[in-house]
Order: structure tokens, then sequence, then C-alpha cells
């Protein structure tokens, strides 16, 4: 068998971080291959359908849960090319400032090794490449930061219907910042405000991976290989240096591709299980794990969707999937009670008549005659929002390798997840709040789903000390610097905002510095 | 790797293939249905379970093609897999998951209400499945009953009304940016 010519980076994984990996290196002349497990795709396999959209989540392999709470993993996770940035809903605000000094601020959570005016141009840069529609000024509680690129997105009746609840109880709206063009831009059109986001947009209004960063990195010369599903990051005999990657193609034959330097971007759990099955006699706890912290530090955003019959037509079909209005009031940490971290509001959310958070399951108890009659007025009438709240970091709740095996004969991952009581009251009193809201609103009748994850964070989280944390402020290993990691698994804390911006973020500042100090990562 | 479209429709199970008389079909599952084609995972007593619990969940089900739609589903790779119950992250194969909880449910129909399911009438229907919503089914032996209610429930919601033709008969617009292959 040949050997695969030695790259300088091998990519696992192509979504948001992987994309911006691939991109930026490639252009700064290094011989980029991205190994994506799934399938290839184009935008114009993107089939508008709720059903359809299921192709874009992950399936295999498994992922064990265990815990009180679910960080519903299939759903957040994403399967081939743009991975889970393919279907999401391009809701991007910013971490604020307390988000990343929060245990130096409350004693509480942990601490980034970056602060956010060390990330605020990176964030700037990422919303000029993509294209970002929203209004700085009426969007009072964003951190410092450039104006986005595009004016906000119009609000329909959805949001206006929606918005009336919020001023009813003096709570503020503002437009929603999102990562979909309300005008033409670098010669994508506008949204069409179909809202059929969560099925990936084949428009190329949404910033997906697909859209911007993916051919990017072609055309500066990446070479994206899919069906390649990456098992090991190989060391070299001391176990100080990565050398490349175990890699198994869709025919079930083993590779080895050798690198100089090697970027884990599989998402979260992927990221650490990864790592986790490169165990070698140097590094007996998985690779990177010197400080005992890989695996832990799992967190996900506890959301609470709250739904209403209004008398109008909300056309709540209409929009796009993520909200037309957004809130951040109720953002500051420290609650009365028993009760810690921030929340926000996405307002008005599309919402299609199947699949999970669809009409039919936004009253899960009904069915039969109840159910159709449900779904025929929830077509017309319903409201809906997403409440998103803050989770602390606890080490507790990890990712962890079980005796299952996969096809190739590497372990499956563990996550035991279980919210603490102040995010558990934080959660209750949001569902209470959007009820209250929804009702000022003029709501005919207004409830509330169970708990619900999104977003899944840590793992792999940063920090500057490496006795505490896996990665360093450029999400490098700390054990071995030429393995890098990329995505919302290198966040030490939740904030309660939406994770792909600052994935995007974090992996750009990470990529310059890379493609910067490459002769210290390379040597 | 690029599919073309007709071999990525076959691949990805919306549209259903047959070879009748040395020619491929493909077909709506509610086309199959109509037809009455076979079926290649579920036997038929596992059909008729799960036609007969899914109509009660939603009426119309049964002839929108769910059983034909699930049982192409379970030949799929559950990367590629459009079931539902993907989202609840059921570890596969999705087909274990399936027959465990239809056995399951027949036999809760026969030893609960003293009849086979589709035998049941309207009254013990509603009752058997207002119990596995509930999660009040003694001696179940499966995957969690409300799990198995949601995981049906959602199989006819999506035959019913994840389709064109479920938007139109609701009256609202589809609004595509691509239509679905076969107006599925």
């Amino acid at each position: 068998m040949k050997s695969p010519e030695k790259v300088d980076v091998v990519i696992v994984g192509s979504g948001a971080a992987g994309s911006v990996y691939a991109a930026i290196l490639a252009e700064a002349d290094k011989s980029v291959l991205v190994l994506e497990k799934g399938t290839d795709r184009k935008l114009t396999d993107l089939y508008s359908s709720q059903i359809w959209a299921r192709r874009l989540k992950w399936g295999a392999p498994h992922v064990f849960e265990e815990g009180r709470d679910s960080i519903w993993y299939n759903f957040n996770a994403g399967h081939g090319y743009g991975g889970a940035a393919m279907h999401h809903y391009a809701v991007w605000p910013r971490y604020h400032e307390d988000d990343m000094q929060e245990h130096a601020l409350y004693g509480k959570g942990l601490d980034w090794p970056l602060e956010y005016d060390q990330l605020r141009p990176w964030y700037d840069r990422v919303q000029d490449d993509v294209g970002m529609s929203g209004d700085a000024e009426k969007e009072i509680w964003r951190p410092p930061g450039a104006p986005y690129p595009l004016p906000p997105l119009p609000v329909f009746e959805h949001g206006e219907i929606l918005a009336r609840g919020f001023t009813e109880l003096d709570l503020r709206t503002s437009p929603i910042p999102v990562a979909i063009l309300s005008r033409e831009y670098k010669g994508r059109p506008a949204c069409i405000y179909d809202s059929w986001c969560d099925a990936g947009c084949p428009t190329g209004a949404l910033a997906n991976p697909l859209v911007e960063y993916l051919p990017r990195a072609v055309k500066a010369g990446a070479v994206m290989q899919a069906d390649s599903y990456v098992t090991r990051v190989l060391t070299d005999r001391k176990g100080v240096k990565a050398t490349g990657v175990e890699y198994y193609d869709k025919a079930g034959k083993r590779h080895e591709q050798p690198a100089d330097a090697v970027v884990i971007a599989a998402f979260t759990v992927e990221n650490s299980r990864i790592l986790l099955n490169s165990a070698t006699d140097t590094h007996a706890g998985g690779l990177g794990n010197s400080s005992g912290t890989l695996g832990r530090y799992l967190m996900s955003h506890p959301a609470v969707n709250v739904f209403g019959m209004f008398k109008e037509e909300t056309r709540c079909y209409y929009g796009v999937t993520g909200g037309q209005l957004f809130s951040q009031d109720g953002f500051e940490k420290e609650k009365s009670g028993e009760i810690f971290g921030s929340r926000q509001w996405e307002i008005g959310l599309g919402t299609k008549p199947n699949d999970l958070l669809g009409i039919a399951m936004s009253r899960a108890d009904l069915f039969g005659n109840d159910l159709h009659d449900f779904v025929r007025r929830g077509s017309r009438h319903l409201g809906a929002m997403v409440g998103v709240c803050e989770c602390l970091p606890h080490e507790d709740n990890r990712i962890e390798l079980t005796g299952n095996k996969d096809k190739f004969g590497m372990r499956l991952a563990r996550v035991t997840f279980n919210l603490d009581d102040y995010a558990r009251n934080l959660w209750r009193q949001t569902a209470d709040l959007g009820v209250e809201i929804f009702k000022a609103a003029g709501a005919t009748e207004a409830w509330h789903s169970p708990p619900g994850g999104q977003h899944i964070m840590g793992g792999t989280i940063m920090g500057n000390d490496r006795k505490s944390s896996v990665t360093n402020e450029y999400a490098q290993l700390h054990d071995v610097p030429n393995v890098i990691i990329g995505g919302p698994s290198v966040f030490p804390t939740s904030s309660s905002v939406n994770s792909t911006f600052t994935a995007h973020a974090v992996a750009l500042r990470s990529a310059r510095h890379i493609a910067g100090h490459w002769g210290e990562l390379a040597a | 790797m690029s599919l073309s479209r007709r071999n990525f429709i076959r691949q990805s199970g919306m549209a259903l293939s047959f070879s009748v008389a040395g020619r491929t079909l493909l077909l709506t599952p509610r086309e199959a249905y109509a037809r009455e084609m076979p079926f290649s995972v579920l036997d038929q007593a596992e059909v008729e379970t799960l036609e007969t619990v899914c109509d009660h969940l939603l009426p119309g089900a049964r002839e929108n093609g769910v059983a034909h739609f699930v049982d192409r589903q379970l030949l799929l790779d559950p990367d590629y897999s459009l079931l539902f119950i993907k989202c609840f992250n059921v570890q596969p194969p999705y087909s274990d998951f399936y027959r465990v909880a239809l056995a399951e449910i027949s036999r809760l129909s026969e030893t609960g209400y003293g009849k086979s399911i589709t035998a049941l009438d309207q009254a013990s229907a509603v009752s058997m499945i207002e119990s596995l919503r509930d999660g009040n089914v003694p001696s179940w032996n499966g995957p969690p009953p409300p799990l198995v209610y949601h995981a049906l429930r959602n199989d006819a919601v999506d035959v019913v009304y994840g389709t064109m033709e479920g938007f139109a008969d609701l009256g609202i617009p589809y609004l595509a940016h691509i239509e679905p292959p076969r107006a599925w």
C-alpha cells in the first residue's frame, strides 16, 4: 500500500471550526487535508423538508447519555460536509465580557485564558467575512464591537405579536443578530424568509460552511475528503509530537495520514472521544490529558420553548428558523434566590408542522383527531420563542469511553450530564416568565416545553494552567502543542448565547496564530 | 463522491424503489401503500401493528404509507436515516427499537384489553395510547413507553403533515427553496 503523502495540516471535521482552520491555513500556503466522517454534500442537496433535514444530523457512532439531563447529542451534532453548522439557525450573539471571567467576578464557574477584548477583533473579522445582519445600537446588551455589516432582518407578524408581550412587561427587544443576509453581500443573495434554515440553506443567504470558509479553503488548495472516519491521533515515540491521524475509508480500509499539525474539529463529544482513544504508554489517560480534565466540564444550554395560540394569524411558518427578534433583558448572572446564570430570548421562531420543534410536537400530549385540530389551528395561529439559559461548568459532567466499541474497535463515548440547582431554577424562572410574556402579548392559551438541550460545549477546555485545562488560549493541547482543537469543546463557560459565532472567532484567532508561528509548531 | 439524483433518492429512501417485472418503480410511501408493495424489514404482524397504532395517533397515517416509510428507513445506515427517533438518540440499529416496541404494543393489547390491536375499539385504543404516553404500562419489556409513543406519533405526523401535500392540506404555503424529490 502506498503511504499517503504527508501534509502540513490534517483537519478532522469540516464544520464551523474546521472550515475556518482549513481556509486560513490553506491561504497561508499550508497543504491542508480535511477529513470528514460524513458524506460529501453540496448546496443543491439541501432539500426544503424537515424529514430530509435529518440527513444533516448525527446518526452513528452512538453516544450513550446518562444523568438526569440530556444534551440531545444527535439533534445538535451534524453529519457530512459542514457538520452541525449545516443545520444551525445562525443566531450569532457574542459572549459578554463577564462570561469569560466568571470565576474572577462571581466566584462561580471558570475563567477563560483570554478576555473579551482579545476576542473582539476576531468577532469583527468573522462578521465581515460571512455577512451579519442586525442593529448594534438597538441591541443594547451587546458588548463593544464593530457595527453589523448589514441592516437587520425585517420583522413580520409573528415577531410583532410576540413583541407586544415584552413591551407590556417592560422588557426590551431588538432585531436578532444573525449570520443571514438581509441584503446581497459579496455576491450572495439576501434571505427570502422561507424558514427552512434548519434544513440547510441552499441559497447562500445563511453563512454555513459550504458558503464561506470551505469554498475559500478549496480555492486556496485545501483538499476535502468525505467518508473518512478518524479514530486516533498518532504521536511520535516520545509522545511529544503528533505525527498524523489514523482513519478508515468508506470501504473500511485503514490509513495513516502523516501531518505536521493536527486539528481536531469533530464537535464536542467526538473531540474528547478521539483524544481519549489516542491513549499511548506516554499518554495513558488519553492524549492531552495530563491534567485529568479531558472530557470534563461538559455543558449544554438548558432551553425552554414557549408556545401560545393567538387570535391573529401569526404566519409562524415564515421568517427564519432562529427568530425575528431578540432580548437579553435578564442576562445579568446574579439573580435573586438560588438562581445564577444568564438568559436570552429568541423570539418568533420559524415553525413548520412536523419535527422536534414543530407545531405538532409543541403539544406532544395530543393524538387522534385532537392532534389534527391542533395542527390545523397551530399552522395559522401559533406563536413560538425560546428562552436559552446558562449552565455552569462542573467537572463531573463529562465525556468518557465505554466498553462498547464501534465497527473499527474504537471505544464509544458516554456522556454524563446533570444540571445544577442554579441552572434548574433559572430554567424554571425562564419558563414561567415566557408564559407570562405570551399572555401579556394576548395569547389565548400559552404553555412551555420540557427542558431541552441546545449547543454542546466543554470537554477540552482552554486555560492558562495546564494542571486544570486541556488546551491553551490558542486551543493547542498543553501536552502536545501541534494538536489544535476546534469548536465549542474548548469553551470553559457556556454563557447563554449560541455558540457558533464564538466557535468561529476562537478558531480564526487560533488559526492566524498557528499560521504566524508555524515554524515553532512544525519544528 | 457525488450521487446522481436518481441514485440519491434511492439511497435516501424518501421514495421507495421496487423492482416489478424487470422495471424499477420509484414510489412515495403513499403510493407504495396504495399498490400494496412488499416490505423489506417488518413482517406482516409488525406492519399491521404499526399502521394501526399510527392511525390512532393521527388518522390518515396508514394510507399515507407510514409503514412503508418506516420499513424503508430501517434498511439504511443510521447516518442517512430520516426517522424521527434519530433525534432521540436511540441506539442503532433502529430495527431493534421498532421490533421490540411493536411486539410490546401487540402484547399490551392482548393482555391488557383481551384483543389484538387491529380489533380494539376506539375507546380501548385511546386508553392504550394514553398509557403509553403517560408511561403507565406494567410489565413492559421494551424501550420506555413514552419514547415509543413519541416515535410512532412523529412518524405519523411526518407522513401526514411533513410533506408538500400535508402543507397544502393545512392551507399553508410550502415555500421550498429546493423541493424534496417526488413531491414527498
